[in-house]
């Protein structure tokens, strides 16, 4: 395995701070743009929670700041665009770059002990591929008429010109293709990576699970993106050149021409693998974080990998759970269901292990370890819930409703989030030489925890109670007129989540500059990156290492020197029985 | 689970006995609540009360398998803390016995939580949801559904019983249909997707242009409902709502007739427009 | 990969690497255009009669040339990159050739496209045209990527930049073109003989 190839370190500041093509650097450029992105997601978050606790009337601050043509009431058509860009926003531009983009291009060479991807150019293009989507997807919210109106799923005929005329939605599907084709170039380079660079010695079951989640998250992204990608450019062939390939003729006019649900099967075949794409990568930040801070090896570490294995699998044959009430025949509809509700046995597995890893362990109740910890906690509220979703006869009433989307805010973004904050409270030492501060780290976990269980719990009873989903005023029909103290909860504890991520944020700025020095190994964990000195040098390893021992061995007997940890380059004293 | 056990009976752990049974009369308890004040209006349609059947017996295993799942969480977190100065115990998990406890636990989950609910649902949609009456059966009521932006277009048969007749009773957001008998649905759209949400009769079903779709139900309990649009379908998708009235059966005729005739008097065979039926498809 | 020494050969594993990767990417760009297929199987099998009856069709005998056309170009290109392999001379001579069949068979193309829109079908007349001008384009869109690697390889060729001491760009470059070629195949098979 070579691991050797080496480009020289750049001295102009362009080619080292903006064009760079150093992972370290393309890493943290990530994580600039995708907290960036969380913050704007996260306001319009807040922007919809407070039209839909208080409908029609002027937001403070805000309201003013981008609503002042309707005195701060946020109008129906903006709210259509709030609540689809605040999707878009969240997975491609917030936890796909913070998640992949940055853990993805900081764990990897450093985990695996390479000096950096194996293909740095195409890194550096995907990076900037990524900020282009991003430019286009903030763009399209000024054009006239205004941003995209469709919702993250771009439905047509909703998406197509039938109903929207403005180049908003045009500039919506060209900027979910390029941020597609950014993944598809991480996804190549990180699954050759993994294959062809990883240390002499480093057999398939030394990877840390980290980079066991990452892989197959790879795997996804050079798989189904494309998918999507094509998808996009049908909608924009239809869009810009008149093309039918959504646009049905009516059935009164007998009929034929293109197929609504025909984008409907694309996009979920791409969909639901990318519900995996982002949670994919937190299960393997969660196994490796939840073993380093119980002091106690990943639990069956096989099992675990093969769990993430079969999910990787699963992911590409349950998508039709997502077109229950389409019209799916009852064949193809029994046989998703039943696809769907096999992944519950990968995915208990995982529990079980995480479970069992904890078990007896001696637990080091730091930031990181919490936001590992709670994503059991949340995951397991999101997955378990999941089952009424899965069962047809449950999900003809609750799909479209509210209960759908707090099982999809617990799953795949709380989750995906609270592994996403562990990562960085734990890696944070070794980006960049500082710790993050403990007290407000904790201030942060507690303040996001509890509102969020709220806000997520109370969508689960009022989409019970039959509350759909994108609606801009809840209180127009009567059935729903008896719910809106729900929504009003519902917004409270959500404003309270938002306020905590300001601790986030000033915790995050204080730390970096002016936060307490870091030693090299603060966890004291044994993979390959806490080897290295702070700040990482260019090269990463001056030598290649050679790796003896697997990333989990804790509070192993036969770890000479009385420590409970070794690092994967030492050799324990003797083999265990 | 022989964990759990071990768990549950160590003398240190007692404690946590009274505060969980505490804890689960309470949730028991406000769960009943929640469901009466906020959940779902009771069903009113003959097959709605297998919806809240079933989705109480998902509550109770999720609500189970989610309880393990906490106690194991949160042991450790109280007990094993290495602030008390627990030494870990080292494991790797490869053991025979653990390979078998991953066995055994996948095994139950899977007949317990996935195969028990799968089979009442597969019963639920043989027996109900796709158990729709075929176009021949006697006294059935069809309804073709024309869904625009941002209203719901109702076509019934009339007295003659017949669709796409100068005496079909055409309607705008309301649908009057009788009790007792089963309505069958043909949804499609002039524009966008738009789905048909009638929450009191657990029934849901998208209306997508270009295709038709089918559903059904039956009336259990006669008055007003409300009838909501599911699927996004642009600007005023929030106001795109109207009212389903069932009728007693001794009342029906009566309306019927006189629609109809209000129908009848208003038709013009020049309006084209106006004459949207299609062939019925079972 | 820049070792200050040219060496004779490429070391064997950056060409693994190069080729790898390449293969990832074909794999990921063959679901691009699986989707397409999907897309023209459920519209075809929606639409019923197919081709619709009483529409101007794309010439038959343009296309099955096009494709002989384009398999020539690969057969050339094929030979091409052997060469290179061997050091053997001639092989920029034989890459041209290629290159230059490409350009012909992008022209045969364009002349398809044009030959229909002047019996009036455009790319708006129903889901046939849309069909067969949409996928088309897709895969024009790739020839023309693929004529572009195709002439920097020439260049790098000629200049001696690339050689049997730095093959893997070259034969990846060919091996995207045998993609577009495939891809040209399944299009034609599903438009024309299907």
């Amino acid at each position: 395995m070579s691991g050797d190839h080496i480009h020289p370190e750049p001295t102009s500041f362009l080619r080292k701070h903006v064009f760079s093509v150093d992972h370290k650097v393309i890493a943290k450029q990530f994580m600039w743009f995708g907290l960036f992105w969380l913050l704007i997601g996260g306001i319009m978050a807040m922007l919809i929670r407070w039209q839909l606790a208080y409908p029609g009337t002027p937001m403070p601050v805000f309201g003013k700041l981008f609503f002042s043509s309707t005195g701060g009431v946020i109008d129906p058509a903006s709210y259509n665009t709030l609540f689809t860009m605040h999707g878009t926003i969240m997975i491609f531009l917030g936890l796909t770059p913070l998640m992949i983009g940055c853990f993805g291009n900081w764990c990897i060479p450093l985990m695996i002990g390479a000096r950096d991807m194996i293909f740095p150019l195409l890194n550096m293009l995907s990076f900037w591929t990524v900020m282009l989507g991003g430019a286009v997807a903030f763009y399209s919210l000024f054009v006239p008429l205004g941003g995209s109106e469709a919702g993250w799923t771009g439905y047509p005929t909703l998406s197509t010109t039938v109903a929207n005329q403005g180049t908003g939605e045009t500039l919506w599907a060209v900027a979910v293709f390029l941020i597609g084709a950014s993944s598809i170039m991480g996804g190549i380079n990180y699954m050759t990576t993994v294959i062809r660079l990883r240390a002499p010695g480093m057999r398939w079951t030394d990877l840390p699970l980290t980079i066991w989640g990452l892989f197959f998250t790879a795997v996804l992204n050079v798989l189904f993106l494309p998918v999507i990608g094509s998808a996009m450019i049908l909608l924009v062939l239809d869009r810009v050149f008149g093309t039918q390939f959504y646009v049905p003729a009516s059935i009164m006019a007998g009929g034929g021409g293109g197929d609504p649900i025909l984008y409907q099967h694309l996009f979920w075949i791409f969909g639901h693998p990318e519900v995996y794409i982002l949670i994919l990568p937190a299960w393997g930040i969660v196994s490796d974080l939840l073993s380093f801070f119980a002091r106690k090896p990943a639990f069956a570490y096989r099992v675990t990998v093969g769990a993430m294995m079969a999910v990787t699998v699963l992911s590409a044959v349950v998508y039709g759970h997502h077109m229950f009430t389409t019209g799916l025949s009852a064949m193809l509809g029994e046989s998703f269901m039943l696809l769907t509700m096999i992944i519950s046995v990968p995915g208990e597995i995982l529990f079980f292990n995480w479970l069992h890893t904890i078990w007896r362990g001696s637990l080091r109740m730091d930031t990181p370890m919490l936001f590992a910890l709670s994503v059991i906690f949340v995951f397991g509220l999101g997955g378990l819930t999941g089952l009424y979703l899965a069962t047809i006869s449950t999900d003809i009433y609750l799909h479209d409703t509210y209960f759908v989307v707090g099982h999809f805010h617990l799953t795949m973004a709380a989750s995906a989030l609270f592994a996403t904050f562990g990562a960085i409270y734990f890696w944070f030492p070794k980006m960049f030489g500082r710790k993050l501060n403990e007290t407000l780290g904790k201030i942060h976990f507690w303040g996001s925890l509890v509102p969020l269980t709220i806000v997520f719990c109370t969508m689960f009873v009022s989409g019970y109670a039959g509350m759909p989903r994108r609606y801009y005023d809840h209180t127009s029909a009567d059935y729903l007129k008896p719910l809106q103290h729900l929504n009003v909860t519902t917004s409270l504890a959500a404003f309270t989540l938002g306020i905590a991520q300001l601790v986030f944020a000033f915790n995050f700025i204080k730390s970096r500059w002016w936060g307490e020095k870091a030693s090299e190994n603060p966890w004291e964990v044994g993979t390959l990156e806490w080897t290295l000195p702070t700040p990482v040098p260019h090269y990463n390893f001056k030598e290649i290492p050679n790796v003896v021992c697997g990333p989990h061995e804790f509070s192993n007997p036969a770890i000479p020197d009385g420590k409970d940890w070794i690092y994967q380059t030492e050799p324990l004293a003797e083999q265990p029985a | 689970m022989n964990r759990l056990v071990s768990l549950v009976s160590r003398a240190r752990v007692r404690w946590l006995a009274t505060p969980a049974a505490l804890l689960l009369a309470s949730t028991a308890a406000s769960a009943q609540e929640v469901v009466d004040r906020w959940g779902p209006t009771p069903p009113a349609s003959t097959y709605g009360p297998r919806f809240d059947s079933l989705f109480s017996l998902i509550t109770t295993l999720i609500g189970i398998s989610f309880l393990i799942v906490l106690v194991m969480l949160l042991v450790p977190c109280l007990r094993d803390n290495a602030k008390k100065g627990k030494k870990a115990h080292f494991d790797h998990g490869t053991s025979l016995h653990d390979k078998r406890f991953t066995a055994v636990v996948s095994v139950v989950v899977f007949i317990v939580l996935d195969a028990w609910v799968l089979v009442r649902a597969m019963g639920d949609l043989r027996e109900a949801y796709w158990n729709v009456p075929a176009p021949d059966t006697p006294g059935i009521f069809k309804v073709e559904v024309l869904a625009q932006q941002w209203a719901w277009n109702f076509r019934t048969p009339g007295v003659d019983g017949e669709l796409g007749t100068p005496d079909d009773v055409i309607t705008i957001n309301e649908l009057t249909v009788p009790i007792g008998r089963p309505v069958v649905f043909n949804l499609t759209s002039k524009d966008v997707i738009h789905s048909l949400f009638l929450p009191d009769m657990r029934l849901k079903r998208d209306a997508n242009p270009g295709a038709i779709n089918v559903a059904w139900f039956e009336a259990a309990k006669s008055g007003d409902f409300d009838i909501l649009c599911a699927e996004l379908c642009g600007y005023a998708h929030y106001q795109m709502h109207g009212k389903l009235h069932v009728l007693p059966e001794a009342d029906f005729p009566a309306w019927e007739k006189d629609a109809s005739a209000l129908a009848l008097a208003a038709y013009d065979a020049n309006d084209t427009e106006a004459r949207w039926a299609w062939d019925w498809k079972e | 990969m820049a070792t200050a020494v040219e060496l004779q050969r490429e070391d064997p594993r950056a060409r693994v690497n190069a080729t790898l990767g390449m293969v990832f990417f074909i794999g990921s760009w063959s679901m691009a255009f699986g989707t397409l297929f999907l897309s023209y199987f459920i519209l075809r099998q929606r639409v019923g009669i197919w081709p619709p009856p009483g529409i101007a069709l794309p010439s038959f005998p343009m296309a099955a040339a096009a494709t002989l056309v384009l398999l020539l170009s690969s057969v050339v290109l094929h030979r091409a990159v052997a060469r290179v392999r061997r050091g053997a001379p001639g092989a920029a001579a034989l890459w041209a050739a290629a290159t230059a069949i490409g350009v012909l068979f992008a022209g045969m193309q364009a002349w398809l496209w044009y030959d229909l829109v002047l019996s009036g079908r455009t790319v708006e007349s129903g889901a046939y045209e849309s069909l067969f001008f949409g996928l088309t384009w897709v895969h024009a869109a790739h020839v023309a990527c693929g004529l572009v690697a195709l002439l920097w390889m020439q260049v790098g060729l000629l200049t001696g930049r690339y050689g049997v001491h730095r093959i893997s760009p070259v034969s990846n470059a060919a091996m995207f073109w045998h993609f577009v070629d495939v891809v040209w195949v399944v299009l034609f098979v599903a438009f024309f003989v299907l």
